[in-house]
């Protein structure tokens, strides 16, 4: 062959294949420009719709599991100690004398929450993952019954009324509490809660039950949130009051304080509402005791300090004698002591116009705060022995539970359950996730607001790009991997890049996020599995009639008259399975006038029934709301032609996202 | 770079790093001062402190006089002495010759020449060194007697390794005896909000952040007496300080501290025992006190003793015997040599090419102190002064409130900005003289005028933010330059 037909020859082969790319590129545009109905293409790539498999996910994956401590009971006598490993699925019997772990149970469902009757012989356990409530023997550890609640249970007491003995569990999924009897083991009621009803206590003697919501709800974008403390009488099953938790959230312990007949709640005093402009006194949140008394009257007092933040209180106690209280501070790694009767003199000695703006006071604290003990990772759950002599916190990011002397306030021993997962960068990450040390004064963790990764439903102005120009709904980090871009405005293609150098700028307020640090909380962050809202009892199983009704909405392409929903307005086309999102930014007539573009992320929706309030600046408060009161002209999905029915049918269908 | 040149380099830092070891544990940084000699007439207030011969040295155990080793040689005279978070460097204030203006030198704790560091007009003082070693001081040196009532008040800077300074803060009557708090903020002395050259100065505690922004009254602005000096973070939540019954620099100090907690409502004494003449007090690593006091008088001292250097452990009940002192020398200031926590870092919001700054007041109307309040109308617009280009403030224009007394305004960065909030008739409610600033981008808020400290604010949502803000700007003959050319 001549060198004049090669090169012949190869000019008929670029030409061929540059007329294929060409043929092939204008048919790869137009059937992206078809698929996606978006005239601009400049940032759509096959992937966004392609190569996504939801079985290919790192929470989708095996992972380790490690001896977490959960809840914890002591035994009527104090020698023993019942220590819930949800992440095992057991639960560890110790030695209160040794601080030996004496024996294991294994007990499905993810054991949380602990309770004890009467005379220590029955050990009921919460389990959040498989929706149940557990009986067992505390003579072998054995289960002798279970019985089905409502979704997420994460707390169980047990209490005798005049009627019999009842347990109460707060199901922190469907946002409801289970009065169970226990003779026969029934469920009596299953009473309406605020949000993510979390833990409860049992006040004069089982005549009435407290459970504090740990999420805050609000009536409308821009008003304040108020958690509540559901107030029931066990043996009728009644709900006696709801007290609102004005601006509280994360609302997870409660305790009830003998002889003092208070109900104290740690919570979050958040002031979503004001922008951010800086994190000193509390400018974003604070931590907080709520004292509800006998009366109905709520005051909120703070624990941290003018100059230092001990954020993210969870577990409480107080001590038999009703003077003292223990608050556990998983984000600064301490327990606060607080001296109950400097508190009472205080508020006794208050006026109604200074307990009212207590809370916002950062200095009170030290009228009563006697102590900060130094405890291990993440301090959680904590339960005094009977005699108030014996403090047990569980640490849970170390696997452990410290013992501490109420008197003296020094440390006794450990109970050790785990190695605390030293070598598994996701829980190094889970550490990054739950610590504040990254935070100006320790002011708050990712945790503050991602309880366990999830969302705290509120909405917060970032000053990033002025005041006032940016009011953006939280995001739940639960089933984010391969959802990115992140943020609402989807400029963030990584996780490290969203937790990186501009977080620090415009919340934190102190240095980044060190590289290996920021690495391992991406690890942590993609291995966190979408919040189950379905039933346990559902799971696995088939659409409902009415579900498979709002599926075939979801996927619609013509109206029910036979009209063509144009492919734009297709729900399937932004939430494209397998995650239900096309990672696009999409423009659904939200723009608000201080918001600098008219177009947002398009969120994933695996999980969305409990993600709530929705759209980019939380504005909608349920699903319905979307399309009842935030759709216009169509722009969020052709849903005109929807009738009431046929709108329950689509939520009820995303539910079981 | 060639392995020959990386192995001539490795070998010229293991000489340098053997001709000036660390400082060996235990080790101490002195300010000396010639004991008995009368200072001649001065000119700075740094040559009121530091007499000619002053001289910064380092003591190691066992603290003998013969074993002080200088680490300002060569200078006319030296002190106030910092140790880098790291322990291996000393920053001290020193002046070359009689004649020279003071600036900030270095020298390896482990001894060796100092090097100069700054090289401000005017001079530079009171060294600090925040995290990631940024180095921060006062500029200019006020002439002597006057440096709160200077027509060119010091402001702190801030200095990277190898890079020109940047202006920290405008306060109208200076700024001096920076220290960097663990949360990585500087804590300064400055004068409180007073009116115009007349008005009482009331020397106490502020913040800023390590970019300038965030100026905030720390402590002792409603109580105490009216000078503090050298505040000190302690290892136990508190923060010591000296305080004096006025800013002349020959009053016999004592040593006071507030709680970290409670800054506002926990000034106390920080000693169990009379501490005047109490001429610096700070931590050592154990968790005792180093304090530098004159006992001249004091009970159980004779005449003949001079300034000697105290180690007070918590809750002492008497000063004790003292752990040096050198009959030749006032040992005035003593710092512990020591590895210690790096302050926090701060990511900087500062947008250097930027005029303004944004300031958002939730509620004009929320004030905690009746005695500075005109009245108790609604404020309907703020009105803005700032003091550039003169000696008083002068107006910068008013700014719209809001129903609910929020406000929110674009202002000029780099100036001392006061507040007047005034009712529909433009009396004026609540006064504020120009004292607080903004830099360039700097997003900052308060709660209200004259409100409480330490408070955080209410969740609601303020209604000024939902406009722009309003934009004042400077007049172009009030401008000036922000950061004076090293």
């Amino acid at each position: 062959m001549t060198p004049r037909r090669i090169a012949l020859r190869a000019a008929q082969v670029v030409i061929a294949a540059a007329a294929v790319a060409l043929a092939g590129g204008f048919t790869a545009r137009t059937h992206q420009r078809i698929m996606t109905g978006r005239p601009n293409l400049a940032v759509t790539t096959c992937t966004h719709c392609h190569l996504r498999s939801a079985f290919k996910l790192p929470w989708q994956k095996p992972r380790p599991h490690h001896d977490s401590p959960g809840g914890i009971a002591v035994s009527p006598d104090g020698r023993t100690l019942y220590i819930a490993l949800d992440d095992k699925d057991e639960v560890a019997e110790a030695d209160s004398a040794t601080l030996a772990v004496i024996r294991m149970a294994r007990v499905p469902g993810g054991p949380f929450g602990l309770a004890l009757d009467a005379q220590g012989k029955r050990l009921f356990v919460a389990c959040p993952q498989q929706d149940r409530v557990a009986v067992l023997d505390t003579r072998d550890l054995a289960e002798v019954a279970s019985i089905g609640v409502g979704v997420r249970p994460t707390d169980v007491v047990y209490c005798q009324t005049r009627d019999g003995e009842r347990l109460v569990v707060p199901n922190s999924g469907s946002d409801d509490i289970s009065i169970l009897t226990l003779s026969p083991l029934a469920e009596l009621a299953r009473v309406a809660a605020g949000r993510e009803p979390y833990a409860a206590a049992v006040l004069d003697g089982g005549r009435r039950v407290a459970v504090a919501n740990r999420m805050a709800t609000h009536d409308q974008m821009l008003t304040a949130p108020a958690s509540e403390v559901t107030v029931l009488d066990p043996a009728s099953s009644r709900v006696l009051d709801r007290l609102a938790l004005d601006s509280a959230h994360l609302a997870e312990g409660i305790a009830a304080v003998p002889g003092k007949g208070w109900v104290l709640n740690s919570m979050v005093r958040v002031r979503n509402l004001v922008p951010i402009t800086q994190v000193k006194d509390g400018w974003v949140m604070a931590s907080g005791l709520a004292i509800s008394r006998a009366d109905g009257q709520v005051t909120q007092v703070p624990l941290d300090e003018a100059n230092a933040y001990f954020p993210d209180p969870s577990g409480i106690v107080a001590s038999p004698d009703g003077r003292r209280a223990f608050v556990a501070s998983g984000g600064s790694d301490v327990v606060t002591v607080v001296d109950l009767d400097r508190l009472g003199s205080w508020l006794a000695g208050s006026s109604a116009a200074d307990r009212d703006d207590a809370i916002l006071d950062m200095a009170l604290s030290c009228r009563y705060v006697v102590a900060r003990i130094p405890t291990g990772c993440d301090p959680r759950h904590l339960a005094l022995s009977p005699d108030g002599r014996r403090l047990y916190v569980a640490e849970r990011l170390d696997d452990s539970v410290l013992v501490v002397d109420t008197a003296s306030l020094k440390p006794l021993g450990r109970i050790v359950l785990g190695d605390g997962g030293r070598d598994d960068p996701i829980r190094q990450g889970e550490r990054v996730f739950t610590r504040a040390r990254y935070t100006f004064q320790g002011g708050f963790s990712c945790r503050s607001c991602h309880p366990d990764g999830h969302v705290d439903g509120l909405s917060y102005d970032f000053d990033g790009s002025g005041v006032g120009d940016n009011l953006l709904a939280n995001r739940s980090l639960c089933g984010v991997a391969g959802t990115e871009p992140f943020k609402w405005n989807g400029k963030n293609p990584t996780l490290q890049f969203q937790d990186g150098p501009r977080f620090a700028r415009v919340l934190m307020r102190t240095d980044p996020i060190p590289d290996p640090q920021l690495d391992e909380l991406a690890t942590f962050l993609v291995n966190l599995p979408p919040t189950r809202t379905m039933p346990w009892s559902q799971v696995g199983k088939g659409l409902t009639p009415a579900q498979q009704s709002g599926r075939a909405l979801f996927f619609a392409t013509k109206r029910t008259d036979g009209t063509p929903i144009p492919r734009a307005l297709r729900c399937q086309t932004c939430h494209r399975p397998p995650l239900y999102t096309n990672r696009l930014i999409s423009s659904v007539g939200t723009q608000s006038p201080r918001d600098p573009k008219e177009g947002f992320d398009t969120p994933h929706l695996i999980g969305v029934g409990a993600v709530g309030p929705y759209l980019h600046d939380g504005r909608a408060k349920t699903l319905e709301e979307i399309w009842t009161v935030y759709q216009h002209d169509d722009l969020h999905g052709v849903s005109s032609y929807w009738s009431k029915e046929q709108l329950n049918d689509l939520v009820e269908f995303l539910k079981t996202l | 770079m060639t392995p020959r040149t990386c192995a001539l380099l490795g070998a010229a830092a293991l000489l340098m790093a053997a001709c000036h070891p660390e400082a060996p544990r235990g080790s101490l940084v002195l300010t000396q001062v010639p004991a008995g000699v009368a200072p001649p007439p001065a000119a700075t207030v740094m040559d009121v402190r530091y007499p000619p011969g002053s001289r910064v040295v380092l003591l190691s155990p066992p603290l003998r006089t013969d074993a002080a080793e200088v680490l300002s040689g060569g200078l006319a005279a030296a002190g106030d002495p910092c140790v880098s978070w790291d322990g291996r460097w000393v920053y001290f204030a020193g002046k070359a010759a009689e004649s020279s203006e003071w600036q900030i030198y270095r020298v390896r704790a482990g001894g060796g020449s100092p090097e100069r560091v700054t090289r401000m007009p005017g001079g530079a003082m009171d060294p600090a060194v925040a995290a990631h070693g940024e180095l921060v001081f006062s500029s200019p040196v006020p002439k002597a007697g006057r440096q709160w009532t200077s027509p060119e008040p010091a402001a702190l800077y801030g200095q990277w390794p190898g890079q020109a300074p940047r202006r920290l803060t405008f306060a109208p009557d200076g700024a001096a005896d920076a220290t960097a708090l663990r949360d990585g903020r500087i804590l300064f002395v400055s004068a409180a909000a007073h009116d115009g050259p007349r008005g009482r100065r009331h020397l106490c505690l502020f913040t800023i952040n390590n970019d300038g922004t965030e100026i905030a009254a720390y402590a002792g602005q409603d109580d105490g007496v009216d000078a503090v000096r050298r505040p000190r973070e302690l290892g136990d939540g508190r923060i010591a300080f000296l305080a004096a019954r006025s800013d002349a620099p020959e009053a016999r100090d004592w040593a006071e501290c507030v709680r970290s907690a409670a800054p506002f409502a926990t000034r106390a004494n920080l000693f169990a025992f009379p501490s005047q003449g109490c001429r610096s007090v700070g931590p050592t690593p154990e968790g005792d006190l180093l304090a530098c006091v004159d006992t001249r008088g004091m009970e159980g001292r004779s005449m003949a003793a001079n300034a000697a250097v105290y180690r007070v452990a918590p809750g002492a009940a008497a000063l004790g015997a003292p752990v040096f002192e050198d009959p030749r020398w006032d040992s005035i200031e003593a710092t512990c040599v020591a590895r210690r926590d790096e302050p926090s870092g701060h990511t900087s919001i500062v947008m250097p090419g930027a005029t303004h700054g944004t300031i958002l007041c939730l509620n004009v109307n929320d004030s905690c102190d009746p005695e500075q309040d005109g009245g108790s109308g609604r404020a309907t617009q703020l009105r803005v002064t700032v003091l550039a280009g003169g000696a008083q403030p002068r107006v910068l224009g008013t700014v719209p409130v809001a129903s609910d007394g929020s406000m929110l305004a674009r202002l000029p960065s780099g100036v001392p900005l006061g507040f007047d909030a005034l009712d529909a008739a433009g009396r004026v409610l609540r006064h504020q003289p120009p004292v607080v600033w903004l830099q360039p981008g700097e997003i900052r808020a308060c709660v209200g005028c004259h409100e409480p400290r330490n408070h955080s604010p209410r969740n609601v949502r303020p209604q000024a933010v939902q406009a722009e803000p309003q934009r004042l700007d400077l007049p172009p003959e009030a401008a000036t330059p922000r950061t004076p050319a090293p």
